[in-house]
Order: C-alpha cells, then sequence, then structure tokens
C-alpha cells in the first residue's frame, strides 16, 4: 500500500455558534503512526470525521495525498476507517462485511475473494468468513473491522479510539497486533484516543489536543519531557506543578514553594507569571538532613505512602504545598514512614519552566 | 440533488392527496354563493336540531366507548402486570383478537345475540322476564366500538404499568399506602401515559367511524350524517362540508388535548436493573373470581366472532337462540360472485401498503439522517392524517377532484380505484411512518458511515445496508397497513360506487343490505377476517423471526 | 419477486380495472340478488357487453346522476319510486328510448305503467303492504294485522317498525299513499298513531323487514317483495297487502348524456323482455312482473296484481306526490322521525289513559289525542305555492335555506311541545 501524507493548514470547524476546531495545523508524514491525543470533547473525533469527510470545515485545507479534499464526498476519499463500535453490518456474514468495499470497487468476483480471503488472515481471523457478527468476540468483532478497512488498500487507516470498548487484557494484546500490522504495511495511521499510554506506546508522533486547540505536536518523549504548556503537561504523564512568578532569571517565587533559587540556563523565559514543573519521579527522596545537589531541594514531611507495585509513591508536605514523589521499590525496601522529615532533590535537568 | 427531489415528491403527494382534498372541504364549508367567507353554514348547522343532536351523540359515543373499553382493559391490564396470573397468554389473546374483526361486520351479528329478540335477551327473557337493550340505537355502537377498541388502551397500558420502577410502589408502601389508594395515587398516575394514549386513540377513532353507525342503522351522528347528506342532498351541499370540518376540529382537539396532558411528564422511571412492579400470588379464591372475569370478556369479545361464523353458515337464524339449518351455500355464493372483490382487496390495499412503506422510509430517512430544512414539516404533513376522518378525506377527494378525468381511461378520478388506493394510502401514512422511524433511530449512524468510508454513495449505502436493515420495521408497516386498510369502510363507502370495481369492505356492505344477502355477507366477513388474521400473525412472525436471526446493530 | 416488477404490476392491476369494452352503467336501489341475477343473465345473453351496478339508494342515486357531466353519465337509472323518475325527468336527465313494448299493458289498475312522455318505463310492479315475523307475534301474543290502520291499536305498542319518507323513496310511497288514500288530515292522524307505536324509525327502509326478519320487530311496513322474498327463503315471515295500497311501477329509464346510448337501449329492451321479467319471480327476488303472461310461470299463489287479488283502492297521483314531495318528508322527520321518543311518551300515555278511563269520555283526552296526533300543518297550508317553493329551493339560494330551516325549527318545536302537553293532559285525564 502506498503511504500519502496527510496535511491540515488552518482548519477551522464551528458547529452553529459553537468553535469545535480552531486553527488546526498539523502533518502526518507518509507511513507514521501517528496519535491524537485529548480529552473528551477536545475535538479530537471531529478532526478525525473531518478527514473521512463526515464533517465540513468552514476555513482551512485538507490535503491528503498533496490534493485538497475539501468538498470531497466520504465515498471518494479512499480513506480507511474503523469506527469506535465496529459498525459491523449485522445482516451480513463477516466475509460480506469485509468484501464491502471490494465490491463497491467494482471489482472482478475472483478479486473481491481472494483479497477478502487476504483481509481476514492478515488480522487472523481466516476460516471466519462464514460467521455473522453476533456470534464474534468483541476481539474478534474489531479485527473484522480492520480487516474490512484494509482490504481496500486505503491511503490513510483512521481509527477512531479502537481499543476503548476492549477489556484491559485485549487492550494490551490488539496493541501488539496494531503495531505488527503497521510495521508489515506501512500505511499511514491517524490513532485518535484519550488514553496517553496507549499513544505513547505505539505511535510515532502524537497531537495533544484541548478545547480545539492543537496543543503540542511531537514524539513522545518530546511532549514527556519537553511539555510546551500545563495541558500538556499535566495530561501526559503526571507532574509536579506549581504557579509563580520569575522574577529574576534565577529567581522563582511561588506562593506554595516560596523563594526558589532556580539552576542557570534554565530561564528561558521573560520575566512574570510561569509554572514551574517536575516529574515525581525525578524526585529524590532522602534523609533529612542528607546534602543538596545541583538543582532545586525542599525540606519536607512524608504525608502518605502508597505502594504501586515497581515504585512507592510519596505525598510530601513542603510548607503549604504537596509534592508527589516516585522511588523506584526494591525488594524488601519499607519507604519512608509517615511522618519522617525528608530532603527532596530534583536534579536541574529534570526542571522545566513552561507558561503560566 | 436526490435528497430534495425526493422531498419535494414526497411534498407534492402530500398536498395533492391530502392537503388538497382537506382545504377543499374547508373551503366550501365557509364560502358563500358568491364565492365570499361566510359563516352562515355554520349558523344553519348550529339551527339544525339533528345536527346538534348528531354532534353530542357523536361526542358521547366516543366518550361512553373510550369510558366502556377502559373498564375491560384497566383490570384486564392489572391483572396481566400485577399478579402471577395463569391466565395471562389469554389476556394477550384477548389483546389482538377485537381487531381482526373489523366492527362493521361484527356489529351485525351482534345485533342477532344481543339485540331486543336476539339470542341473549331471549335466554334473559325466558329465565328472568328481562331484556337489556344493548343494542338499541346508541347503546349498539357503544357496545360494539367498545368491544372493538378495549386493545387500545389494554396495549398501551400493559407497556406503561411494566415500565414502573418497582421502588415507588415500595416506598410507598414504605410510607403506609396499600390497596386501592396506592393504585389511584401512585401506580395509576404512573401509567398515566399509556393510558392516555390509547384512550385518546379509542375516543378519535370511535367519533370519525362512518361504517359501524351506518351499519347498525344509527345515523343521528355526525359521520353518517356528512355521509348521507353529502351523497343524498348532493355534492353542493354546504352542511355536510360544516360537518366535516367540525369533525376535523375535534380529532384534532382530542390528539393535541392528549399530547398536552403528556407532555413534560417524563415517566420512563425504570432505571437500570430496577425491578418492575412486584408481582403477587393469587389466592385460589382471587384466581377464580379473576378467571372468571377474564372468561366473561373473552365471551363477549369472541362474540362478534362467533356470530358472524354462526350467520355464514345458518339458514334461517330467527328470534331464536341458534340458527336453525346450516349450509354451506352462502360460501358457495361468495366464491361465485365476489372472488373479484377479494381480489380488488388484494390489489387496493397491497398498493397503498406498498406507498406507505416506500413514502414512510423515505420521510424518516430525510428526517433521521439529513438535514433539509422543512423535513419536519414533511413530518408533520404526513402525521396529520391522523386526524382526517376517513369520511371527511373521502368527501374532500369527491369534491376537490370532481370531474376529473383519468387519461386513457375514461373513467373519473373520484369513481376509481386510484382514489381508493390514495386514500387508503394517506390515512395509514401516519402509522407506517412511525414504524419506520423507529426501526431507523435504532439504526446506529456508524452503520452507514462504515459503507460511505468504503466507497458506497449515499444511494447505494441507503440500498445495501439502510433498507435491509430496515426490513423488519417495513415489513411490519407494510402489514399493518394492508390489514387496517382492507377492513376499512368509512373512506371505502364514499368512494365506491360499481360493485366489479369495489374491495370486500364494500362487498360485504352490500350484502348487507338485502335479507338473502346476509348469509353471504357474513362469509364475505369471515374471509376478511381470515386474511386480517393471517396478516397479523404472519407481521407478528415476521418481527420474531428477523429480531433472532440478527443480533441488533453492535452501539 | 424483484420489487420494481411487483410495482408495475399493481400498477397494471390497478388501471385495467375499468374494462374496455362495452360498458353499461346501471344506477339502481335494488338489493344484490336481483342485480346479480340480471347482469349474470344479460351478459350472458351478449358477452360484448359489461354491466356495472352502482349500488345507491334512492336519493344518493339521484344526486348522483344530476352531478355527472353530460356525455359521461351512467346508463340506466333503475329504481322502485316513481316520484324519483319525476325529479330525473324535470330536470331533463333522461332521454327517451324506442323499446318495444309486446306484451305490457299500459295501466295497472288506473295508474299508468309508463310514462306518458316515454321517458321512462315500468319494469316491475310492487305494492306495499305489512310484514310480520310469526314467532315474535306468538310469542307477545299479538293478533296479525289485515290494514295499516289495525296497527293503532294499543296491542301493538312498541312492536311496530317503519323507516322515515326522507331516507326511503318507498317509505315515502307507502305514507304518501296512505295521505292519498285517507285524505291529509286523517292520513296524518294515522301515521302519527301508528309511528307512536313503532319502536323505531329505522334510518333505512331495509333497517325495516331486515329488523321483522330476524325478530328485533313484531310488525313492518315495507314493500312487498322484501316480505315475499323472506319468507321464500325460509324465515318465520308472513306478509299482506291491506287494501289501502296502490300497486305501482318499479321505473327503467335511460339517462340522457351516456357514453352508451345503444347500451342502455338494449338493457331496458332486456329487463322488458319475457327472459327478462321471468328473472323476477325467483323467489330470493320476488317482485311482480309488468308482462301479465310471466305469471303463467309463477309459482302458486304468488300475488298477481293483474287477476285481481290484490285490493289497490288508491289511485296514485304522482303529480301531487311530486308536487309537495319535500314538504311530506320533511314534516315527517321534524314531527316524527327526531321527536320519536316524545311522540311515543305521549301515544302511552294517551293508551294509558283510555285503558284506565275503559272508555269513559273525557274532553282532557280527546284534547291530548288531538295535541298528539295532528301535524302542525293543516290540509289548506300544505297546498300553499310558496311554502311548496322553499322546500323545492335550490342550494346556493341561501335565503330559502335559512326560511326552510326556520320552518322546520318551528314545526319541531311546536311537535314537542304539543306532546308534552299530550301526557300532561292524558295523565290528567279522568
Amino acid at each position: 500500500m502506498q503511504a500519502v501524507r496527510v496535511e491540515a493548514r488552518n482548519l477551522q470547524l464551528s458547529y452553529g455558534a459553537t468553535p469545535v476546531l480552531r486553527d488546526i495545523t498539523l502533518t502526518v508524514e507518509p507511513g507514521e503512526f501517528f496519535a491524537i491525543l485529548g480529552p473528551s470533547g477536545s475535538g479530537k473525533s471531529t478532526l478525525l470525521r473531518l478527514i473521512a469527510g463526515f464533517a465540513r470545515h468552514q476555513a482551512g485545507e485538507l490535503l491528503v495525498g498533496g490534493k485538497d479534499v475539501t468538498g470531497v464526498v466520504p465515498w471518494k476519499r479512499n480513506v480507511g476507517m474503523v469506527f469506535q463500535n465496529y459498525a459491523l453490518w449485522p445482516h451480513m456474514t463477516v466475509a460480506r462485511n469485509v468484501a464491502f468495499g471490494l465490491e463497491e470497487r467494482r471489482l472482478p468476483r475472483e478479486e473481491v475473494r481472494r483479497r477478502t480471503e487476504a483481509a481476514l488472515q492478515l488480522v487472523g481471523l481466516d476460516g471466519y468468513g462464514g460467521r455473522r457478527p453476533s456470534q464474534l468476540s468483541g476481539g474478534q468483532q474489531q479485527r473484522v473491522a480492520l480487516a474490512r478497512t484494509l482490504a481496500i488498500e486505503p491511503q490513510v487507516l483512521l481509527l477512531d479510539e479502537p481499543l476503548s470498548n476492549l477489556d484491559a487484557r485485549l487492550r494490551l494484546q490488539m496493541r501488539e497486533e496494531l503495531l505488527a500490522l503497521h510495521r508489515r504495511l506501512g500505511v499511514t495511521t491517524i490513532f485518535v484516543t484519550h488514553d496517553q499510554e496507549e499513544a505513547m506506546t505505539i505511535c510515532d508522533r502524537i497531537a495533544v489536543m484541548d478545547h480545539g486547540v492543537i496543543q503540542q505536536v511531537g514524539t513522545p518523549i518530546e511532549l514527556f519531557d519537553e511539555p510546551a504548556n500545563r495541558f500538556v503537561a499535566g495530561f501526559v504523564g503526571s507532574v509536579n506543578l506549581f504557579e509563580g512568578e520569575l522574577r529574576a532569571s534565577d529567581v522563582f517565587v511561588s506562593p506554595l514553594l516560596g523563594e526558589c533559587r532556580l539552576p542557570a540556563g534554565l530561564a528561558t523565559r521573560p520575566l512574570g507569571p510561569a509554572c514551574l514543573a517536575f516529574r515525581p519521579h525525578a524526585v529524590r527522596v532522602d534523609a533529612a538532613a542528607a546534602p543538596g545537589g545541583d538543582g532545586l531541594g525542599f525540606d519536607g514531611t512524608i504525608a502518605a505512602a502508597s505502594f504501586q507495585g515497581e515504585t512507592m509513591r510519596y505525598e510530601v508536605r513542603v510548607g503549604g504545598a504537596s509534592v508527589i514523589a516516585e522511588q523506584p521499590h526494591r525488594r524488601g525496601g519499607t519507604g519512608w514512614r509517615d511522618g519522617t522529615p525528608v530532603r527532596l532533590q530534583v536534579a536541574a535537568d529534570e526542571l522545566r519552566l513552561i507558561a503560566a | 440533488m436526490i435528497l430534495v427531489a425526493v422531498a419535494l415528491a414526497i411534498a407534492a403527494f402530500l398536498a395533492v392527496f391530502l392537503a388538497a382534498p382537506v382545504a377543499s372541504v374547508f373551503h366550501a364549508a365557509f364560502a358563500s354563493g358568491s364565492g365570499g367567507f361566510t359563516l352562515a353554514h355554520f349558523e344553519s348547522f348550529l339551527q339544525i336540531s339533528l345536527m346538534r343532536e348528531s354532534f353530542w351523540n357523536s361526542l358521547s359515543v366516543a366518550a361512553l366507548s373510550a369510558v366502556f373499553a377502559s373498564l375491560i382493559a384497566v383490570p384486564l391490564a392489572y391483572f396481566t402486570v400485577r399478579f402471577r396470573f395463569r391466565g395471562a397468554l389469554l389476556i394477550q389473546t384477548l389483546g389482538v383478537l377485537p381487531l381482526i374483526m373489523p366492527p362493521f361486520v361484527g356489529a351485525v351479528a351482534m345485533q342477532l345475540l344481543f339485540g331486543r329478540s336476539g339470542s341473549v335477551n331471549l335466554l334473559l327473557n325466558d329465565a328472568f322476564g328481562v331484556a337489556i337493550p344493548f343494542m338499541d340505537g346508541l347503546n349498539g355502537v357503544v357496545f360494539v366500538e367498545s368491544l372493538h377498541y378495549f386493545p387500545f388502551i389494554l396495549l398501551n397500558l400493559v407497556v406503561s404499568l411494566r415500565n414502573i420502577d418497582g421502588a415507588m410502589e415500595e416506598s410507598a408502601q414504605n410510607l403506609g399506602a396499600s390497596g386501592w389508594r396506592l393504585f389511584r395515587r401512585i401506580i395509576f398516575p404512573l401509567a398515566l401515559p399509556g393510558y392516555v394514549a390509547g384512550a385518546s386513540l379509542v375516543f378519535v377513532k370511535v367519533f370519525d367511524d362512518l361504517g359501524t353507525p351506518l351499519v347498525l342503522g344509527t345515523t343521528n351522528m355526525l359521520a353518517p350524517q356528512a355521509y348521507l347528506r353529502i351523497t343524498s342532498i348532493g355534492i353542493e351541499d354546504p352542511i355536510g362540508y360544516v360537518i366535516s370540518v367540525v369533525m376535523v376540529v375535534f380529532s384534532v382537539a382530542a390528539l393535541w388535548a392528549s399530547a398536552r396532558v403528556l407532555k413534560g411528564r417524563d415517566f420512563a422511571t425504570l432505571q437500570r436493573g430496577g425491578a418492575s412492579l412486584q408481582r403477587r400470588e393469587l389466592m385460589p379464591w382471587q384466581q377464580a373470581a379473576a378467571s372468571a372475569w377474564v372468561g366473561l370478556v373473552l365471551l363477549l369479545v369472541l362474540s362478534p366472532h362467533l356470530g358472524i361464523l354462526l350467520m355464514s353458515l345458518s339458514r334461517v337464524w330467527s328470534f331464536s337462540v341458534l340458527p336453525e339449518g346450516f349450509t354451506l351455500a352462502h360460501y358457495a355464493t361468495v366464491f361465485a360472485q365476489s372472488t373479484g372483490m377479494i381480489v380488488n382487496t388484494l390489489v387496493y390495499c397491497g398498493a397503498a401498503a406498498l406507498i406507505d412503506v416506500a413514502l414512510g422510509a423515505a420521510i424518516a430517512y430525510l428526517i433521521l439522517r439529513t438535514r433539509l430544512p422543512g423535513r419536519r414539516l414533511l413530518d408533520l404533513a404526513a402525521s396529520s392524517a391522523l386526524a382526517v376522518p376517513g369520511v371527511v378525506l373521502a368527501i374532500g377527494y369527491l369534491r376537490a377532484f370532481r370531474g376529473l378525468e383519468l387519461p386513457f381511461l375514461q373513467t373519473a378520478f373520484t369513481a376509481s380505484a386510484l382514489a381508493l388506493v390514495m386514500a387508503y394510502a394517506v390515512r395509514r401514512l401516519p402509522y407506517a411512518l412511525r414504524s419506520c422511524m423507529a426501526v431507523l433511530a435504532q439504526l446506529h449512524v456508524s452503520l452507514e458511515e462504515a459503507a460511505e468510508n468504503l466507497g458506497a454513495s449515499k444511494a447505494r449505502t441507503v440500498r445495501r445496508i439502510v433498507v435491509p436493515l430496515m426490513a423488519g420495521g417495513i415489513l411490519a408497516g407494510f402489514v399493518t397497513s394492508f390489514i387496517t386498510a382492507a377492513v376499512e369502510l368509512s373512506a371505502t363507502i364514499v368512494l365506491s360506487s360499481s360493485a366489479s370495481r369495489a374491495p370486500m369492505s364494500y362487498g360485504i356492505y352490500l350484502y348487507m343490505q338485502s335479507i338473502a344477502g346476509r348469509g353471504p355477507g357474513a362469509a364475505l366477513g369471515m374471509i376478511a377476517v381470515v386474511i386480517v388474521g393471517l396478516g397479523t400473525y404472519a407481521s407478528h412472525w415476521l418481527l420474531e423471526r428477523r429480531s433472532a436471526a440478527e443480533a441488533r446493530p453492535i452501539a | 419477486m424483484h420489487p420494481k416488477w411487483l410495482v408495475a404490476a399493481l400498477a397494471l392491476g390497478i388501471v385495467s380495472r375499468p374494462v374496455l369494452a362495452d360498458t353499461i352503467t346501471v344506477v339502481t336501489s335494488f338489493p344484490s340478488e336481483l342485480t346479480n341475477a340480471y347482469k349474470a343473465a344479460y351478459e350472458k345473453k351478449y358477452p360484448n357487453d359489461k354491466v356495472e351496478i352502482l349500488n345507491k339508494g334512492t336519493s344518493a342515486g339521484i344526486a348522483y346522476v344530476r352531478e355527472q357531466p353530460a356525455g359521461s353519465r351512467a346508463e340506466i337509472f333503475w329504481a322502485s319510486a316513481p316520484d324519483a323518475f319525476e325529479v330525473l325527468s324535470s330536470a331533463k336527465l333522461l332521454e327517451k328510448v324506442e323499446v318495444p313494448t309486446q306484451g305490457i299493458p299500459d295501466k295497472i289498475g288506473s295508474y299508468p305503467i309508463n310514462d306518458p312522455e316515454g321517458l321512462y318505463r315500468g319494469q316491475a310492479l310492487a305494492g306495499y303492504g305489512l310484514m310480520w315475523n310469526t314467532r315474535y307475534l306468538q310469542a307477545h301474543k299479538l293478533p296479525a294485522p289485515k290494514e295499516w290502520v289495525d296497527l293503532v291499536k294499543p296491542v301493538y305498542f312498541g312492536h311496530l317498525a317503519t323507516s322515515a319518507p326522507s331516507r326511503s323513496g318507498t317509505t315515502h310511497l307507502t305514507f304518501e299513499t296512505i295521505l292519498q288514500g285517507e285524505g291529509w288530515d286523517k292520513g296524518w292522524n294515522q301515521i302519527m298513531q301508528i309511528a307512536g307505536n313503532c319502536a323505531a324509525v329505522t334510518e333505512r327502509s331495509f333497517g325495516v323487514p331486515d329488523g321483522v326478519q330476524n325478530g328485533q320487530y313484531g310488525i313492518g311496513l315495507v314493500i312487498d317483495f322484501f316480505g315475499l322474498a323472506a319468507k321464500a327463503s325460509g324465515f318465520p315471515v308472513e306478509f299482506v297487502y291491506p287494501s289501502m295500497t296502490s300497486i305501482v311501477p318499479a321505473n327503467i329509464a335511460a339517462v340522457a348524456g351516456s357514453k352508451s346510448a345503444e347500451g342502455a337501449k338494449r338493457f331496458m329492451q332486456y329487463t322488458l323482455s319475457e327472459e327478462g321479467q321471468q328473472l323476477l319471480l325467483d323467489p330470493k327476488i320476488s317482485r311482480l312482473p309488468v308482462l301479465p303472461s310471466t305469471y303463467a310461470k309463477a309459482p302458486a299463489g304468488y300475488p298477481n296484481p293483474f287477476s285481481g287479488t290484490i285490493q289497490a283502492k288508491v289511485n296514485f297521483d304522482t303529480a301531487l306526490s311530486e308536487s309537495r314531495y319535500y314538504v311530506v318528508s320533511s314534516l315527517f322527520d321534524q314531527v316524527i322521525t327526531f321527536r320519536h321518543k316524545e311522540l311515543q311518551a305521549a301515544t302511552k300515555a294517551i293508551q294509558d289513559a283510555e285503558k284506565r278511563l275503559a272508555g269513559r269520555a273525557s274532553p282532557q283526552l280527546d284534547e291530548a289525542r288531538k295535541l298528539a296526533w295532528t301535524p302542525p300543518l293543516s290540509a289548506e297550508q300544505a297546498r300553499d305555492k310558496e311554502l311548496l317553493a322553499v322546500f323545492k329551493a335550490k342550494k346556493g339560494d341561501d335565503a330559502a335555506l335559512r326560511r326552510k330551516t326556520q320552518i322546520e325549527e318551528e314545526w319541531s318545536s311546536k311537535a314537542k311541545a304539543n306532546y308534552a302537553r299530550a301526557v300532561e293532559l292524558a295523565s290528567a285525564a279522568k
């Protein structure tokens, strides 16, 4: 299957007076496994439907494979979509479902049969052609939906929260299979989800959306390490975030933390309101009298501890604030007890200053 | 665009075959001899004592029929839902039986069974020396109509009762209510939507019915008066149109009033996982009493069927409890003379039903799947046919299309089968539309989007996905349209003249006009009942089968 | 079956229903036994013709013919009531047809069988009489009646049935016969007493024989063939011609401006031929042929108006009947049909009083009788040309319509008041 680029330029979409997509610009490279990540109401599904042709933007351009598809009807776009509820037709067998797109393209019967079988084999359901959707499990139904879309060899594959209806175990399994399929076929894939763990695990790049606006586009590591704003910082992974003011290039004052001496080179932002952010796993918990290091140090008291299996999670009271710290758990370790005074250390390169 | 063309075609159909006739009726009622606006005809209407009498009679008969139908239906509904009652299946059957016997056919038999010198009164007279005027004048109409229409209340009420969350009842009991008070203050009010829906339907249908009063010879009611005036005095008679307008206004008022009562009361209280009302055990004496009541109702309900069956087989039945001598000659007569009529019914009602489901599916699709401006108007227009009595629509046809000749066929439109088919189709469209809307609403739109995504245009999607998945509902709508058209008499009487082009219902009516024709009329009536019964059964079976074969769309 | 084909087949089915041969449309009020018999026999004899029967009551039939445009009207109008034909002929809706009439006499008694202008022909004869249910009479111990006047007897209270002249041309004829036979005043007196004894005034003429046949009523005023046919079908009924009756023809005529004048002529001729006349003798039909020779083939005991076995004292004056047609109909409706309950109450009260007084004279009772059984329109008033014109007014004449409604309301309320007063007086009579 040929891989194409999908480009959105300044897309605007409103339903009546309510704006849903605001100035969306992004590029999905050919062959990429791209995720659109956001909470419900962020507009991610609308964006996907827009690419498929089920929603109409009022301004901006949408290019698939270099061609502007604004106004092109869904059935002429050749972008394959797998729906959240699979949308398998109950009055047709699995084989007829999968063959549908091929029949619509008026392919000779022999070729239809061949490609249908190939698609079913691709998803591991060969032999299931004669069954009806109602006789299949959730995971199997999802695969049929996938096979149905892949059979037509679309330019772009769109997946609308495909894993959210599956139980946890199946979800993990399907993730692996989707990834394997993508590696094998190389088709440009756009995957919509609200689950950041999912997006981070399998996608090449992610666009984080909120309230119809793209907050940041980047690889999972980029998003995790260099969040562009509060929203991304909080949505992708957990974070300690403190509002305050950058008084000088090395002075940050926060009502909760007090005055913090920042390491040199951190503040690339203009002076004024800002947020200080660092991840829980970047916080080292030492005994109260431990020596400092570069970066920031705080004195605090353990308020609560919870065992997460691989890590121990502490809520530490620092002044008027709560800092979350995560320490890897070693076998036999009991962790710090509630009420113990401790010293928290955050390395300089783990600190981030982002917009307020 | 195709959609716009379809919408316009539907609008044209409704405009020509529904709006224009009704408008011409209204026009005739308000037009003076010189063409201006006048209320003189309404004044005359109010001055003629027969008209005032007919008006009150129609109102009171409709109201009384609703009352008696309630008296039959409410206890039955309560038994079914409340108690572990062994006769539950029987009650379900009771919900269907009356509807397969067209009321005007049953009316004739009821005369023989319940009339002054009918079977029941003869027995009563012998035993107790009394006679009960079941069938005298308006009583007869109320009796026949209640017995025919109570299933509307029964079925709606059962559904409503079953939707009540048991917690409602339990909390009332916890606070001290029980028995009658519990029923009156909690249960019945919560079941009100179902009751009101059924009762208002009964009221409107009885108010509009032409066939039953005519066959019973009671003509001092609005529908028969409209018919008689237009056909005997002439198509220019303004009073006939005034009556028609009054009938439409009251039908609309009744439907609007019931919608008002139900508005804003969201009574679907049953939570997910909640239980319905408690089901209680019956003590033996209660079981016996309930069975007796159900048995009595069953006997009453079956009496028209029994009566028609006996009439169709009897040689002589006069002033006796049962007929003397049985014969198959009446059936022979019917098959010799009237097979044409049976074929006519199949053709006309089939055509009307086809039109109905085609239009109904199209309108449903336009409403639920497009954003065409004015599509709600189409829904309103199609549904407004409910408020137009059959006799009024037919009179409207006579007036609006008077003189119109069909090309090539040298027949007047109003005398042709086409007029009948259109009248049937228009009047049954609301039901077919509801049926199609219900089915389409259950269909998740993603099923269509998936097809479009895979390359099917809207038209192909409709053909390959939407229509097959709606098939169950469409078929059910077809059958319902068919069987209700097959037994309707109001529009049929007005628009039928020639015996050879007439459908079965008119044929039965014609037969009943002579003494020697009673037998064959009853025989033809039995055939009608069989056809309708088979149709009803087929419709249920089709719905069961389809819903078993495929699971609901995964949504 | 492919849906498109189904639709096409149905469409073809609908439009091909009207036939492409020579169609003779017959507007008639006759029941289906008669029309089916004639249709079958005629089509057998003339296979190229098709007969379309339009079954309509007399007044509906007149309205129907009137409303059709010239050139596409029905071919034949065939009904019992002669006044209907008068109405049609004065509206210029009938056409003269040359049909040979060998054997058919000119008169029955002193009544002409055919229209002197030749616009309509007598096709069968009918008389009016009393039909009763033998079991009913037995069960209620009632004597069999012989004359109209018998029916005023108190013993028959609640056991009679009649229809209304406005709804039934033949009932109109029956009562017009009584009026012409007994005179306006005495006639109405009798009619109102009989009506007071009636259990019901049925809205269709058929309601009467139907009710008698199934035992709902004891005795009814009917056309002869209803009673004779019912009896021949094995029902426990009897029929008798009172002497105060007249035999009048049931006529057939060709409608002017029909589609096939030739077809009309053929059909008319057939009904008047020997073969056509013989069809009337079928027991289920039981009509009286106009061709005297037919009676030779009739079963024994079949009534024969030509042999003098039916006494027909009244010489029916059609012109008189036609002139006051609507007045009589309306008067009957206003004082009897719509006031039936009150009339019944008055009658009962008077009968009870008579029983109570056991023959003693009472001026109150006499007054009551007068109030209850005298119409609010005198013989003199009934001849008034203006009044007759108001009732004959056409639609569109709003002023006449309003006057008519006014007069009717006067009669109605006067009658109601009279009956109420009669009840008072009768109850108080000592």
